[in-house]
């Protein structure tokens, strides 16, 4: 991964991803239910404060050129503090990705394969992650590249297909359940702009470093307009009261495309393309989680973790003994998660490293007058 | 396998090997500074220069090319007359390899006749330059070499070397040419006397243009670089040669812009060229596949083209090309992934016809690839896609059909691959036979036995069809090949394996590089659209040469090409 070098486009994209899955999974469901017809608001607010603190990380960063949030955490606490947060953010990668996983091959079971065990569907994705994997950074970064303008062609497909069955009332009372609920309780709508994560690792691997403010303020703004479409599409189509408990609320809302009497039914493309999208995901998770294995262990290749942080991913998935206990993770924990390790730990770390940067180069410039 | 090696293999961390070349985005105005050095693998073998007696030398070429069995190579022992004196001599040649006409014109009977030139007397040596001063005549004179006189007197060649080792006279007699032999001489001369039956400049077979030149590659290298040449007709071409092949000591052309193409890439391929420890090179695929960097999904990395137009077209886009001799194809390197779809009819054609026909290739490409895989992923788990209409014309022809729809769709894959490897392999004229009957027997009489459903033909019919659109060989049969891998996982788990297998597959070609250029360039990485799109701009329009070959010149045209339109009069 050291010899890739991304471009700005490619990490565009690697941020977006991120964004993009957790869409096709629940992500819409769950945003929906919190601030139910202010979910248009509350997005536009949570969007702008999620920009916000890009630019605050990508400021904050900014004095720690070429380095990751690994390395800051090193120049903060030392090695062990800078183990601490590796592990932290490795386990953040695999447990989201593996109960992602878990989800979604559960949605896959219930539409596709109802007689089918989970452990095969989810063997499957394990298998082709561990495939991809020994192939370097780059090809599935070109992947990315390639797939997803694709899942972001079918969500705008989604968005003007169904836009004959909008119901633009729905969106009132346009601030749902009041302003506290809207703009305090609908923070945790934050948490849909998990993508912030790979911009604590970004700066090491950019090709044009200078850029990554230019790269987490498009990303992340492109990432609120996905989710606006998505959000959108869904709020003005069905009422939320009904649909709540709908498994993949995306994909519920494929059914309902219609071109005269042969294209009636389209949804199983739609779910081709997402799982492709799904794929990126877990390969990229799962790379930046070896890569920081390999940052924090000094081993010399990532080859021989390729098959154990699979397998990893796949006992992870087992862990939750039903689709409930998996769903309750994925809508009561995981916002959290999130909010903790992006907002929380990250940003306080960065902080905190550049306070005590400030102190040092106080300190330096003070003997410097002495001497 | 031992147990020993079993546990090493288990326990042993052997690093990776990867080999990293890559090409700097973008054109390339300096010369490289840090120049690979491209020497060849020193050879262990040591060279025996020339004796000067003519004995021995006699008794060393018998015994190098096997004369008391060898039919072929024929030694002819004279006598040479030159300034009235008399020396022995041998010619080594291959019958077959040499023209008899010329030997005997223009090499036996100067060196043998009693002539004007080998009567003139010996004793006196040569005057080059006289002057008189103060009545005294100062001669400047150079005594007699005869190796000297043999060369400028006695052999109207125009092509003559002098040769110090065996090796060198050995390559010579090997590539056609006559070595001979002097008393006293502790050289020899390689004459030029080629003159082997080869075949002339033919139409292309594989690569049919409608508007563009009807001229193809041939076996013999010099034809083929000259056929280059014609095209490019600039003295910046250079054509390099070198050998591979310990024994067969293949000729291979290198050929390239120089002030085009990219330094780095050329000494790339010079570099791998050299590095090669093989017996035997006896055909372009052959080095195709010993120079790649990954033969990973079997994806060809370079391509091979009959066609000295295309070959040109190459070129002057800055790429590299390897013929080699004895295979009527080049190899084009680097290759993209766009360059398989791309033919070079293309730029012949209006570029909205072009680009129609681009697009239908990458359809064709999609189609062979796919769509088998889709139709069984569709009619086995996904039939809510297909109009209820379908569906039910779909049910009724399957109706009578008792195999499961995987074992239906292999068949008549597997035969159709038949029918295909059948028509190639027997002679021409009962090629259109095999068809006939594979289509009557295989489509139309499966259907009505039962075997097959009729829609099913359709699919086959449909994928093999597109698979002919595709211009590459390689590519297309690459495509052929994987269909079955998606046929078995859309059987297995419908459009999830058809996802999971696409997306192992994108990815293991977005991880190919050729000589150092992403194989999914421009898509992935994404680069500047100058130049390097799929789609072909208007011709006035292509301006610059695709920006991910790095070559020196970025310009192809000036900005207005057209200036007889846009010139303003005075």
């Amino acid at each position: 991964m050291t010899k890739s070098k991304l471009g700005t486009i490619e990490a565009i994209m690697l941020v977006l991803i991120i964004v993009v899955t957790h869409t096709i999974s629940s992500l819409p469901r769950e945003i929906l239910v919190l601030t139910k017809s202010a979910t248009i608001i509350n997005l536009i607010f949570v969007s702008i404060l999620a920009i916000l603190f890009s630019y605050l990380i990508v400021r904050l960063m900014k004095n720690f050129a070429g380095s990751d949030i690994i390395d800051i955490s090193e120049y903060l606490g030392g090695k062990v503090f800078k183990n601490i947060i590796g592990i932290i953010f490795i386990l953040y990668f695999l447990i989201s990705s593996s109960i992602l996983l878990r989800n979604f091959c559960e949605s896959i079971k219930i539409i596709y394969y109802p007689m089918t065990n989970i452990l095969f569907i989810l063997s499957l994705f394990v298998i082709a992650i561990c495939c991809v994997n020994r192939l370097d950074f780059n090809a599935s970064l070109k992947t990315n590249l390639l797939i997803l303008p694709l899942v972001l062609a079918s969500i705008i497909f989604l968005f003007f297909a169904n836009m004959n069955k909008f119901v633009p009332q729905r969106m009132f009372p346009i601030f749902g359940d009041g302003l506290f609920n809207t703009f305090v309780i609908g923070l945790t709508n934050l948490s849909a702009f998990g993508g912030i994560a790979f911009l604590y690792f970004l700066p090491p691997y950019l090709k044009q470093p200078e850029k990554m403010k230019k790269i987490a303020l498009i990303s992340i703004g492109i990432s609120a307009i996905y989710l606006m479409l998505c959000v959108a599409t869904l709020l003005f189509m069905f009422s939320f009261f009904i649909n709540t408990n709908e498994i993949t609320p995306l994909y519920n809302a494929t059914r309902y495309i219609e071109f005269g009497s042969f294209f009636q039914r389209l949804e199983s493309i739609f779910l081709l393309i997402w799982i492709l999208a799904f794929c990126c995901y877990l390969s990229i998770t799962s790379k930046f989680a070896m890569s920081i294995f390999k940052k924090l262990t000094n081993i010399e290749t990532k080859k021989p973790l390729i098959d154990i942080f699979g397998l990893l991913i796949l006992a992870i998935t087992l862990v939750p003994k039903n689709y409930a206990i998996s769903d309750k993770f994925e809508t009561e924990i995981y916002p959290y998660l999130v909010l903790g390790i992006c907002f929380g730990l990250g940003i306080s770390i960065l902080i905190l490293a550049n306070i005590m940067k400030r102190k040092q180069k106080k300190i330096q410039a003070n003997s410097q007058t002495i001497s | 396998m031992n147990l020993k090696n079993i546990f090493q293999k288990l326990f042993t961390y052997e690093p990776p090997v990867e080999y990293n070349f890559s090409l700097p985005e973008g054109t390339q105005n300096t010369e490289s500074n840090d120049n690979q050095a491209v020497d060849s693998v020193s050879d262990t073998e040591e060279t025996i220069n020339i004796f000067p007696s003519l004995n021995v030398n006699l008794e060393y070429m018998k015994t190098k090319y096997n004369l008391l069995i060898n039919s072929d190579v024929i030694l002819r022992q004279f006598t040479i007359n030159a300034r009235g004196k008399q020396y022995n001599a041998f010619l080594v040649y291959i019958d077959g390899m040499v023209d008899s006409e010329i030997m005997d014109k223009f090499v036996l009977e100067p060196l043998m006749l009693r002539n004007k030139s080998n009567l003139y007397e010996g004793t006196q040596s040569k005057v080059i330059s006289e002057a008189v001063a103060n009545n005294i005549t100062v001669r400047k004179v150079k005594k007699f070499d005869l190796s000297n006189y043999l060369m400028g007197c006695l052999m109207p060649q125009n092509a003559v070397k002098e040769a110090t080792d065996f090796d060198t006279v050995a390559n010579g007699i090997n590539s056609g040419n006559c070595a001979l032999f002097v008393d006293t001489l502790s050289l020899a001369f390689d004459i030029e006397v080629k003159g082997f039956k080869q075949r002339s400049v033919n139409s292309p077979n594989n690569e049919i243009v409608i508007k563009g030149p009807h001229e193809a590659f041939v076996e013999n290298i010099r034809t083929n670089t000259s056929l280059i040449r014609r095209i490019v007709n600039n003295e910046n071409l250079v054509i390099e040669n070198l050998e591979v092949g310990k024994i067969t000591k293949t000729k291979c052309a290198i050929c390239y812009m120089k002030n085009i193409t990219n330094s780095d890439l050329v000494n790339e391929v010079k570099y791998r060229l050299n590095n090669l420890e093989i017996d035997s090179l006896l055909s372009a695929g052959e080095l195709e596949q010993l120079l790649v960097e990954s033969n990973a999904l079997g994806i060809p990395e370079m391509i091979s083209t009959e066609r000295p137009d295309k070959t040109a077209k190459y070129l002057l886009k800055g790429r590299v090309i390897v013929i080699v001799n004895g295979t009527p194809y080049g190899i084009i390197m680097p290759a993209i992934l766009i360059d398989f779809l791309t033919s070079p009819e293309d730029s012949n054609l209006k570029v909205n016809f072009a680009n129609f026909l681009r697009m239908l290739r990458f359809l064709a490409a999609f189609i062979t690839l796919l769509l088998p895989g889709l139709y069984v992923a569709i009619t086995s788990f996904h039939q809510e896609i297909l109009p209820t209409g379908l569906l039910y014309s779909i049910l009724s022809s399957r109706e009578n059909v008792p195999f499961p729809i995987i074992v239906e769709i292999l068949l008549m894959e597997i035969s159709f691959e038949l029918i295909r490897e059948a028509g190639l392999r027997v002679p021409s004229a009962i090629g259109p036979t095999i068809g006939i009957v594979g289509a009557l027997v295989l489509g139309q009489a499966a259907v009505s036995a039962g075997i097959v459903s009729p829609i099913l033909i359709i699919i086959v019919a449909m994928t093999g069809i597109a698979s002919f659109a595709i211009p590459d060989f390689s590519f297309g049969f690459h495509l052929r090949y994987f269909r079955f891998a998606f046929v078995l996982l859309g059987f297995m788990a419908g459009f999830l394996g058809i996802a999971l297998g696409l997306f192992v597959y994108i990815s293991f070609v977005c991880s190919l590089r050729s000589f150092g250029v992403s194989y999914t360039t421009p898509f992935a990485p994404t680069t500047e659209s100058k130049g390097n799109g799929y789609l072909l701009n208007p011709i006035w329009k292509r301006e610059y040469r695709p920006s991910y070959i790095a070559s020196k010149k970025e310009k192809n045209q000036a900005k207005i090409s057209m200036k007889w339109k846009y010139h303003k009069k005075p």
